[in-house]
C-alpha cells in the first residue's frame, strides 16, 4: 500500500535521472568517473556547508526562533555559494585531466570533450543533490501514514519527487552553462547561474505554500533549459531537422544537448 | 571454465566426475552437470564422447528431479503441519518463527 | 582496504546528518496548508522544535506524520501450562482507521456499517465489558482496542480476574473438600469478567494519559466522523498498536523452545521468563539462615500478599487487593517490635510477605515446597499457627472476618478457637470489631490455602469481607488510592501529605493493632496488651508512599544510595513481572527493615562487610542533613529481613506442565508502542504510481530518440561529422 507511493515518488524524482544516467553515461567509462567524482565534490561542498550551520547555530542563542530561521536561510545561502564553488574547481580538475588525456590519446583529440563532462558533472551534482534531499522523505513514505496530522499538505511526497525532479534537471543545466561560461571566460553568466541557483534555493522556503514554489521553479527549470540548449550548440533549426523524430521532451533535449560538441568557433 | 576450449576427453570425464559426485547426497551436483551439459549432450554436432555424456546428462536429470519431489514434498508437509506436530515439530526445527505456534 | 571502507563509512555518517539541513533548505517546513482543530498548536511546538534541534534527533519527516502516544500501557501475552492469554499484534503493528466508541450503539458502525475496515476502537473505560469485548473479538472488521481510562472509575465496579481466582491452585479439590472446589459454595469475586484470561488476537492498549486521549478524539472528530450520513472521506485518521509477543500456545511450548534454542543454536533467543521474584520475610526474633530450626521451637506466621494485576502490564495499582493489607502487617510488624519484652516470648513470629500469589500462589507455593523439602530455615512442623491478612480495606462500621477451613475444624478446632479468641481480645479498646463467618464457608483466595495442602495447620484469613468480595476492582487498573478512600486536601505539598494522618490510615492502624495484640498472645505473651499499638503516623507514611509517591522523604531517607534511582512520583507497580526483585519488593524491604531493625553503630566499611546469618545489614541514605541542602546523614540498619526467592517450584523441577504448581510466564517482545496519523485514500496512492511510471517510460523513450537524434539536433555544419559517441 505504501509501497506504491514509495515507487510512485521515487520515479518522479529520479526516473528521468535514471534514464539519463543508463542511456548516456553508463556506457563510457570515462563519463563514468566525471559522474562519481562530481557527486564526492558536491558531498564535500555539502560537508563544509552543514559544518558552518552547525557552528553557527551552536554559537548562537537557540531559543531564539527568528534568529535561528534566519540562520537556516544563511546556511542555505552559504550551501549554494559552496556548491558552484566546487563547481568550478571541478572545472578547473577537469581541465587538467582534459589536458593530460589529449596528450595521451593517438589522434591529439580528447577523448571526452568539455562540453560532455560539463553535461555529466551537472547531471552528478543533480543526482547526488536530488538524493540528499529526498531520501529521508522516501523512506517514511513507504508508510503507513502520510503526512497531514498536523495540517500540512497531504501532497507532501509527490510536490517534494517533483521538486527533486526539478532540482536534478537544473543541476544539469546550470552544469551545462557554468563549464562554457567558465571556458569562454563570461562572468556574467556565471553570476546569472548563481543566481539562479540561489533564487532556487530560496523558493523552497517558500514550502509548504506548494503553489508558490513549485510553480516558478518549473519555469525557472525550463528557462534554465532553454538557455543550456543553446549554449550547448542546440539552434531552432537543429530542432526542426530533427522532425521526423517527431520527439520535442524540451527538458532531455536541453540535457541531450549537452552531449554535443559545440561549433569550433 | 569454458567448456569450449576443453577437449571432449576432459569434457566426457568432468561430466562423468559431476554425475558420480551427485550420489554422496549431493543434487546441486547434478543440477549443475545438467545446466552445464546439456548444451554439449543434446544441441552441438555429435562426436564420439557425446553419447556418454548424453547419459550422463540424462541420469542427471532423473536423479535430480527425485530429489526436487523428495524435498519439495517434505518441505511443504514440514511447512503446513509444524505447528500440528508440537513437541516433535520443535526438534525438527532448526529456527523457529517467534509469534507462531 | 579496510581503511578505505571505514573512511567511507564515516563520511556517509557524516553527510547524513548534513541531509537534515539540505532537507530543511530544500523541502521547508512552515506554512500550513490545512490547518484543522488541535493541529495548529502541535505544529507550532513542532516546528519550533525543527528549527531550533535541527540536526539532532529523530527524523524530522516522521515527526510530520506520526504523533506517538506516549502514556500507555498494553496488554501482553502470558501463559501457563495449557493456554496463552493476553493480547498480541502482527509483526510490524496493526493499523486500522479510529473509531471513538463511547456509547453501546456506536459499535455497530466499527462491526458492519463503517466502509473502511479494519478499525482500531478507542473505547471508553465504561464500555469496556465483557459483553462488548466478546462482539470485537468475533469481529474480523477489528485490528486493535484503545481504551481510555475511565475517570471516576465505574460506578457498577471492574474486575478482569475470574470469579473464582486462583482456581485449582487452592487446597480444594476432588480430595480435599470436593463440596468447596472450583467455588462451588462460594464464588469469591462476582464482578470478575475474566477478560484477563482472554486470548486476543489483537492488540489492546490502554490510554494512561487524558490529554493523549483527547488529541486522539480531535483527530477523530475532524477527519473520521460521519457527518450527516455521509461516509467520511480521506484522509482518515488512524492508529497502529505494536506488541509483537515471541512466546506462543503456553509454558510447555515457550520454555521447550527456549530451552531447545539455548541449546542448539548460535543465537540463543529466550522467548519467554516464568514470572518471578522474592518473597520478604523476617522473624520477631532472629534465625539463623544457613541452619534449620529446632523442631521444638515455634513460630507463628503472618503473610499477606504483596502484589496485584490488571489487564494492562505493569500496570498493577493493587491499593485493597495487596497494599492496605500489607501496610497493616508491616504496621503491626513495627508495634510488635516496639512491644517490651517481646524477644522473651516462648515463640516467636515470622512476617511473610507473599509475592506472585495473584498468579497461582508463586510465591507461597515456593516457600511451603522449600519449608517441606527442608531447604528453608524454618519448617512446616514449626508453624503453630497461621494467620493471613487478605484484603483489608476500612469499611464503616469497621468490622473484618476471619475466615477458616470448615475442614480443619474437625483435628484442630481447639488452636483455631485459641486464634479466634485471640483476635477477638484484642479488639478492645480498639474500634475494630472481629466476627467469625458460618462453618461451613470455604477458605477465600488466600495464600495459608498452600500451606494447608502440605500440612493440617490451625490458621485464620483475615478479610474486610465476609461473604465474596467487597472490593468492586479486584485486580484491576481501578484498585488505586480512592478505591480505599484515601483522599489529600488538595493544598497540602508532597511533605505535609507524607504526614497527613487520613481516616483510612487511623482505621488500618487499628487493624493493626488488632492483630499485633492478636500475635503476641498467640506467641505466648502473657503480659498486657494494652502497650502494644500501631502508630497511624507511620501508616499513613506508608500509605502514601506505597499508593501516592514512592519519591518522598521517608523512603528515600531508608534505602540504599545505589536504590534511590527507583523513586518516583507515582505509586510502583505491584504485577511481579520477570526481573527481580521489582521495586515494590525493594520498597517492602528496606520498610520492613527500617521498621523492624535497630540501627548499628557501625562505620560505612564495617556495616557493607558485616553479613551475619542472623541479621542483615544495610547502609542506607539516612535523612537530610539540616546543616546542609545536599548531603544526607547516612546511618546502618541491622535488620532479620531476608529474601526468598519466589519462583514457582515448577521451574525448579522443569515441570513446564505442572497443574500442582503455578506455571506462568511472560512472553518476550521488543517493542510495545502505539501512534496515530493519517493514512491516505488508496486512489492517491494509486495515482502517485501511475504518474511515477509514467514519468520513468517517457524518460526513457525521449532520451532513447535524443540519444538517437543527438547528431542532427546539435551538430553545427562544420562540425556535423565529430560527434563524441
Amino acid at each position: 500500500m505504501g509501497a506504491a507511493v514509495f515507487f510512485g515518488c521515487t520515479f518522479i524524482a529520479f526516473g528521468p535521472a535514471l534514464a539519463l544516467c543508463l542511456l548516456t553515461v553508463a556506457g563510457d567509462p570515462l563519463r563514468v568517473i566525471v559522474l562519481v567524482a562530481g557527486a564526492f565534490f558536491w558531498l564535500v561542498s555539502l560537508l563544509l556547508a552543514s559544518l558552518i550551520w552547525f557552528i553557527s547555530v551552536q554559537l548562537s542563542d537557540r531559543d531564539n526562533g527568528q534568529l535561528q530561521y534566519g540562520l537556516l536561510l544563511f546556511g542555505a545561502a552559504v550551501s549554494v555559494l559552496l556548491q558552484e564553488a566546487f563547481r568550478f574547481a571541478y572545472f578547473k580538475l577537469l581541465k587538467k585531466a582534459d589536458e593530460g588525456l589529449v596528450a595521451l590519446s593517438e589522434d591529439g583529440r580528447p577523448p571526452i570533450s568539455i562540453k560532455q563532462m560539463a553535461y555529466v558533472s551537472g547531471l552528478s551534482f543533480g543526482i547526488i543533490s536530488g538524493v540528499f534531499s529526498v531520501i529521508n522523505i522516501l523512506a517514511d513514505s513507504i508508510g503507513p501514514g502520510t503526512v497531514g496530522i498536523h495540517g500540512d499538505s497531504p501532497h507532501y511526497f509527490i510536490t517534494s519527487a517533483f521538486l527533486t525532479m526539478a532540482v536534478v534537471f537544473l543541476h544539469t543545466f546550470w552544469g551545462t552553462i557554468f563549464f562554457d561560461a567558465c571556458e569562454k571566460g563570461r562572468y556574467g553568466t556565471l553570476g546569472l547561474v548563481v543566481a539562479s541557483h540561489l533564487l532556487t534555493s530560496g523558493l523552497t522556503f517558500l514550502n509548504p505554500c506548494y503553489e508558490a514554489s513549485l510553480i516558478p521553479l518549473f519555469l525557472l527549470t525550463v528557462s534554465t533549459g532553454a538557455w543550456a540548449f543553446f549554449t550547448a550548440g542546440g539552434s531552432l533549426h537543429s530542432i526542426l531537422a530533427c522532425l521526423p523524430c517527431k520527439k520535442e521532451e524540451s527538458d532531455s533535449v536541453m540535457v541531450y544537448s549537452t552531449l554535443r560538441r559545440p561549433a569550433e568557433d | 571454465m569454458n567448456l569450449d576450449r576443453v577437449s571432449n576427453e576432459e569434457k566426457l570425464n568432468l561430466c562423468r566426475k559431476y554425475y558420480l559426485g551427485g550420489f554422496a547426497l549431493l543434487p546441486f551436483l547434478w543440477l549443475v552437470n545438467v545446466f552445464w551439459f546439456f548444451r554439449e549432450a543434446f544441441l552441438v554436432p555429435a562426436y564420439t564422447e557425446q553419447l556418454q555424456i548424453k547419459r550422463y546428462v540424462q541420469r542427471s536429470a532423473v536423479g535430480l528431479l527425485f530429489w526436487v519431489i523428495v524435498l519439495t514434498t517434505w518441505i511443504s508437509i514440514y511447512q503446513t503441519h509444524r505447528a500440528q506436530w508440537g513437541e516433535m515439530g520443535d526438534y525438527l526445527s532448526f529456527t523457529i518463527p517467534l509469534g507462531t505456534p | 582496504m579496510l581503511c578505505e571502507g571505514i573512511g567511507g563509512e564515516k563520511e556517509a555518517e557524516a553527510a547524513g546528518k548534513m541531509a537534515a539541513v539540505e532537507e530543511e533548505e530544500e523541502m521547508g517546513s512552515s506554512c500550513s496548508w490545512r490547518m484543522r482543530g488541535v493541529a495548529v498548536v502541535l505544529l507550532r511546538g513542532l516546528l519550533l522544535c525543527a528549527l531550533v534541534a535541527g540536526s539532532g534527533w529523530c527524523n524530522s519527516v516522521e515527526r510530520k506524520i506520526y504523533i506517538p502516544l506516549n502514556r500507555t500501557a498494553s496488554c501482553v501475552r502470558l501463559m501457563n501450562a495449557t493456554h496463552q492469554i493476553g493480547c498480541q499484534s502482527s509483526m510490524n503493528g496493526d493499523t486500522g482507521v479510529i473509531h471513538v466508541v463511547e456509547k453501546p450503539e456506536d459499535v455497530q458502525w466499527v462491526l458492519t456499517d463503517g466502509p473502511h475496515p479494519p478499525y482500531i476502537v478507542l473505547l471508553d473505560g465504561e464500555l469496556f465489558t465483557r459483553d462488548l469485548m466478546d462482539q470485537l473479538k468475533e469481529s474480523s472488521r477489528i485490528s486493535g482496542v484503545a481504551v481510555a481510562i475511565a475517570k471516576p472509575s465505574p460506578v457498577k465496579g471492574f474486575s478482569p480476574a475470574s470469579k473464582c481466582p486462583n482456581d485449582g491452585f487452592g487446597v480444594y479439590s476432588s480430595d480435599y473438600g470436593p463440596q468447596y472446589a472450583h467455588c462451588n459454595n462460594m464464588e469469591w469475586n462476582p464482578l470478575g469478567n475474566g477478560l484477563f484470561y482472554e486470548d486476543f488476537s489483537f492488540p489492546i492498549f490502554l490510554l494512561q494519559d487524558e490529554n493523549e486521549t483527547e488529541v486522539i478524539k480531535q483527530c477523530y472528530q475532524t477527519y473520521n466522523l460521519p457527518r450527516n450520513g455521509s461516509v467520511p472521506q480521506y484522509p482518515l485518521c488512524a492508529m497502529q498498536l505494536f506488541s509483537h509477543m515471541h512466546a506462543v500456545t503456553s509454558t510447555v511450548t515457550c520454555m521447550r523452545r527456549t530451552s531447545l534454542q539455548s541449546t542448539f543454536s548460535i543465537n540463543p533467543e529466550v522467548i519467554c521468563d516464568p514470572l518471578s521474584d522474592y518473597n520478604v520475610w523476617s522473624t520477631l526474633k532472629p534465625v539463623n539462615v544457613s541452619t534449620k530450626l529446632n523442631s521444638t521451637e515455634k513460630v507463628v506466621m503472618v503473610a499477606t500478599r504483596i502484589d496485584s494485576h490488571s489487564m494492562f502490564w505493569n500496570v498493577a495499582p493493587g491499593a485493597e487487593s495487596a497494599v492496605a493489607s500489607f501496610v497493616t502487617h508491616l504496621a503491626a510488624a513495627e508495634a510488635i517490635h516496639k512491644a517490651p519484652n517481646v524477644q522473651s516470648l516462648p515463640k516467636n513470629i515470622m512476617f511473610t510477605f507473599f509475592q506472585g500469589e495473584s498468579f497461582d500462589y508463586i510465591g507461597s507455593s515456593r516457600m511451603a515446597y522449600d519449608m517441606q523439602k527442608n531447604k528453608f530455615p524454618i519448617r512446616l512442623e514449626n508453624i503453630e499457627y497461621f494467620l493471613e491478612l487478605s484484603q483489608l480495606a476500612p469499611t464503616n462500621p469497621s468490622v473484618f472476618w476471619m475466615h477458616t477451613d470448615p475442614l480443619s475444624q474437625r483435628n484442630l478446632s481447639d488452636q483455631i478457637n485459641t486464634m479466634l479468641v485471640a483476635l477477638k481480645n484484642s479488639t478492645a479498646g480498639t474500634g475494630v470489631e472481629v466476627r467469625e463467618i458460618s462453618s461451613s464457608q470455604a477458605l477465600p483466595p488466600s495464600s495459608f490455602q498452600r500451606f494447608l495442602r502440605l500440612k493440617e495447620i490451625p490458621g485464620v484469613v483475615l478479610a474486610d469481607h465476609n461473604t465474596s468480595f467487597q472490593n468492586k476492582y479486584y485486580q484491576s487498573i481501578y484498585d488505586t488510592s480512592e478505591n480505599i478512600l484515601l483522599n489529600y486536601p488538595e493544598w497540602l505539598s508532597p511533605e505535609e501529605a507524607l504526614d497527613h494522618v487520613t481516616e483510612t490510615a487511623k482505621s488500618l492502624a487499628e487493624v493493626a493493632t488488632v492483630v499485633a495484640r492478636a500475635l503476641y498472645q498467640l506467641a505466648g505473651g502473657s503480659g498486657s496488651t494494652t502497650a502494644i499499638q500501631a502508630d497511624p503516623k507511620t501508616v499513613t507514611r506508608m500509605l502514601y508512599g506505597f499508593l501516592v509517591r514512592t519519591n518522598n522523604s521517608w523512603f528515600q531517607s531508608i534505602i540504599k544510595a545505589d536504590l534511590k534511582g527507583i523513586l518516583e512520583n507515582e505509586p510502583p507497580p505491584y504485577y511481579i513481572a520477570v526481573s527481580k526483585p521489582v521495586n515494590a519488593t525493594y520498597l517492602v524491604h528496606y520498610v520492613l527493615a527500617n521498621l523492624t531493625g535497630t540501627v548499628a553503630n557501625l562505620t560505612k566499611e564495617n556495616c557493607l562487610s558485616s553479613d551475619g546469618d542472623l541479621y542483615e545489614y544495610a547502609w542506607v541514605q539516612g535523612p537530610q542533613d539540616p546543616n546542609s541542602t545536599s548531603s544526607r546523614l547516612p546511618f546502618c540498619v541491622r535488620s532479620a529481613v531476608h529474601l526468598s526467592s519466589a519462583i514457582s517450584p515448577a521451574f525448579e523441577l522443569r515441570e513446564w506442565g505442572s497443574t500442582q504448581y503455578s506455571t506462568w510466564t511472560e512472553s518476550r517482545w521488543k517493542e510495545l508502542h502505539a501512534r496515530i496519523f493519517l493514512v491516505a485514500s488508496k486512489q492517491l496512492e494509486i495515482i502517485t504510481l501511475i504518474v511515477g511510471i509514467v514519468i520513468l517510460i517517457i524518460s526513457f523513450i525521449a532520451t532513447y530518440f535524443i540519444n538517437a537524434k543527438a547528431d542532427v539536433l546539435f551538430a553545427t555544419p562544420q562540425d556535423s561529422g565529430a560527434v563524441a559517441y
